[in-house]
C-alpha cells in the first residue's frame, strides 16, 4: 500500500510537488499522468525512497520513507523508462547482484527463476550490451522484481519497445496486479493507462488535479454524438445552432461530411436534432455515440487546470 | 558487507573488462618502468642512491595517478548512463556505496602499484646491482612508499568523488580529476624530492600523517556532500 500524504518537494527556487496526497491499494494499478515536468518521476522517486520529500511524507507498507527509507526501498521495485544496465555483465551475473544488495537469499536461484519467467533463461550467460531493447527492459523489470516487492514503481516502462513486445509487457504487469502487487504506473501513454489502470491521478505542475478511477473519468464528460451525412457541414452546424447545439465539424471521410455535439440528455435531443438535419435537406447516414476516451478527459482536465 | 559487492562488482566487471582503463593503467605502469630502463643519472655514490629512491617513488605513484582517473569516471559514467538510478533505489547507505565505488578502484590500482614497483625493483638490480640496490631500497621504504601511495589514492579518490557526485557530465569529471592530478603531482613531486634529500626519511612519514588527516577529512566530506538526494537531483 502506498500512501501519499501532503508531499511537497522542491529543487532550489522550483517547487517540483506542491502538496500531492493519493492512495495506491495492493491488487490495484494506478496511472500517474501528468505533462512534461509535472512531477511525475519526482513522486516515484519520492515514493522509492531514493530522494527526499521537503514536506509531508510517503507511507509504504506503514512505513515512512523519512524514517525509514531503507526499509521502504526494500519492499519497492523500480522501473525506469530506461534500462539502465551494466552492459559488462551477463545477465546471471546481473540480477544475482542485485538480489544480494536486496539480502535474497538465493541470489543465483532467484536470478535463474526471474529470468525462465521473463523468457531470459537462454541468455543467462549473455552480456547485457548485446541485448536488444525490448529485452533489457524486460531485465530492468527482473531488477525490480528481484527480492518479490509488494510495491512496484514503474515509470515509463514501455519507452520505445515496439507493439508486441508493449503488449507483452502490459500482460505481466495485469498478472502483477493478480498477485496483489500495489502498482504506481507513471506514463504519457493514455492508450496503455486507458487499458490498464484502475485509477489515475493526475499531477499538472506539481499538483494533483484530479483522482479518480478511469471509468469515471471517462464518464465524466456529456455524452457526445457524431453525425455522417451527405451535404454542407455549415447548413447542419446552422440547423443545430437553432436547437442550442453547439456542433463541431469534423473532417469528412468516405466522402461523407461529418459533425459532432454533445448533450446532457440524448433521449430528448437526439430525435430533434435527426429532424433538424433532414428538414435542412441532408442525407443521414449514421449518428454514432461517441465514447469518450481517457485522453479526451485528460486532455479536459489540463485544460481546466490551465484556467 | 554491500560495500564490498559493489567494489567485487566494479573490480570484477568493470576494471577488467574495460580496455581503455587497462590500457590507461598499462601505460602509467610502464612509464616508471620504462625511467627506470632509460635513467643515465643513477651513478657511484649518495646522489645515485638518491636517484634510486627517486625511480621507487615514481613506480608507486605513476599508477595511482591513473587510479584518480579511474575513480572520477566510475561515478559520473554511472550518473550519465543510469545506472546510478537502480543502485541508489537499493536498500544500501549511502556511505557503502561511496565506500564500495572506492575500495573497488583502490584494489586493482593498488595491485598495478605492487607491480610496477617489484618491475623497478627488479630492472634496477639488474642494471645497478642487486647488492646496492637492496641496500637503498630497503623492504620498509618499500613498505612506506606503498602506504603513501594508498593514502595518496584515498584521498585524491575521495575528492575526485566528491566531484563527480556533483558535476552532470564524465567530461566534466575528468577535467577535474586532471587537476587534481596536475595538483598533487606538484605536491608529491615537491615532497618526494625533500623526502630523498634527507637520510632517515622522516619527511616520508610526514608526509604519511598529512595524507592521513587529508584522508579523514576528505572522506567525511565526501560522506556528507555524497547523498541520495543530493547526487538524484543531478541525475
Amino acid at each position: 500500500m502506498i500512501d501519499v500524504r501532503h508531499l511537497t518537494r522542491r529543487f532550489a527556487d522550483v517547487v517540483a510537488l506542491e502538496d500531492a496526497s493519493f492512495q495506491v491499494r495492493p491488487g490495484e494499478i494506478v496511472a500517474l499522468l501528468g505533462p512534461n515536468g509535472a512531477g511525475k518521476t519526482t513522486a516515484s522517486r519520492i515514493i522509492g525512497g531514493i530522494l527526499a520529500p521537503s514536506e509531508g511524507d510517503v507511507l509504504v507498507d506503514g512505513l515512512s520513507v523519512r524514517t525509514d527509507a531503507d526499509a521502504v526501498r526494500a519492499r519497492c521495485g523500480f522501473v525506469t523508462d530506461q534500462p539502465s544496465l551494466y552492459d559488462r555483465m551477463p545477465l546471471r551475473a546481473y540480477l544475482g547482484f542485485f538480489a544480494r544488495l536486496y539480502d535474497v537469499r538465493d541470489a543465483d536461484g532467484r536470478a535463474v527463476a526471474l529470468a525462465k519467467l521473463l523468457g531470459l533463461d537462454d541468455v543467462l550467460e549473455k552480456r547485457l550490451g548485446a541485448f536488444s531493447r525490448g529485452m533489457r527492459q524486460k531485465v530492468a523489470i527482473a531488477r525490480a522484481l528481484v527480492h518479490d516487492p509488494p510495491v512496484l514503481l514503474l515509470d515509463e516502462p514501455a519507452t520505445a519497445l515496439d507493439p508486441e513486445m508493449t503488449q507483452v509487457l502490459r500482460a505481466f504487469i495485469v498478472s502483477l496486479r493478480a498477485r496483489h502487487r500495489a502498482i504506481l504506473l507513471t506514463t504519457h501513454d493514455l492508450d496503455e493507462a486507458q487499458r490498464i489502470a484502475d485509477r489515475v491521478v493526475v499531477l499538472f505542475r506539481g499538483r494533483v488535479v484530479r483522482t479518480g478511477a478511469t471509468s469515471e473519468l471517462r464518464a465524466g464528460a456529456r455524452p457526445s454524438y457524431r453525425v455522417a451525412f451527405a451535404g454542407d457541414p455549415a447548413v447542419a452546424r446552422d440547423a443545430l445552432a437553432r436547437l442550442g447545439l453547439d456542433a463541431s465539424v469534423l473532417p469528412p471521410e468516405d466522402g461523407l461530411s461529418a459533425i459532432r455535439f454533445a448533450t446532457e440528455d440524448p433521449r430528448r435531443t437526439n430525435p430533434q436534432a435527426l429532424r433538424a438535419l433532414l428538414d435542412a435537406d441532408l442525407r443521414v447516414i449514421t449518428v454514432a455515440s461517441e465514447e469518450r476516451t481517457l485522453e479526451d478527459a485528460y486532455l479536459a482536465i489540463l485544460a481546466e487546470a490551465r484556467k | 558487507m554491500k560495500w564490498w559487492l559493489i567494489a567485487w562488482r566494479e573490480i570484477r566487471w568493470e576494471v577488467f573488462l574495460d580496455r581503455a582503463s587497462l590500457v590507461r593503467t598499462a601505460f602509467f605502469v610502464v612509464i616508471p618502468i620504462f625511467f627506470v630502463f632509460s635513467n643515465r643519472g643513477v651513478g657511484p655514490g649518495a646522489g645515485g642512491d638518491l636517484a634510486l629512491v627517486g625511480l621507487a617513488l615514481q613506480s608507486v605513484f605513476f599508477p595511482s595517478l591513473g587510479g584518480v582517473a579511474l575513480i572520477a569516471a566510475t561515478f559520473s559514467a554511472e550518473k550519465e548512463n543510469g545506472t546510478l538510478v537502480p543502485l541508489l533505489a537499493a536498500p544500501i547507505r549511502d556511505f557503502d556505496i561511496v565506500l564500495g565505488k572506492l575500495i573497488g578502484m583502490v584494489i586493482p590500482v593498488m595491485a598495478s602499484c605492487a607491480v610496477t614497483l617489484a618491475a623497478a625493483y627488479a630492472l634496477a638490480s639488474y642494471r645497478y646491482g642487486a647488492e646496492r640496490v637492496a641496500r637503498v631500497l630497503t623492504p620498509e621504504l618499500l613498505y612506506a612508499l606503498l602506504v603513501v601511495s594508498l593514502l595518496y589514492l584515498i584521498t585524491t579518490g575521495s575528492i575526485a568523488m566528491i566531484v563527480a557526485a556533483r558535476v552532470r557530465s564524465s567530461r566534466a569529471a575528468q577535467q577535474i580529476a586532471g587537476l587534481v592530478i596536475a595538483f598533487s603531482v606538484t605536491i608529491f613531486a615537491g615532497l618526494g624530492f625533500a623526502s630523498s634529500q634527507l637520510a632517515d626519511g622522516w619527511p616520508l612519514l610526514a608526509l604519511g600523517v598529512a595524507l592521513i588527516a587529508f584522508d579523514v577529512a576528505a572522506l567525511e566530506v565526501a560522506r556528507r556532500v555524497w547523498q541520495r538526494g543530493e547526487v538524484i537531483g543531478r541525475v
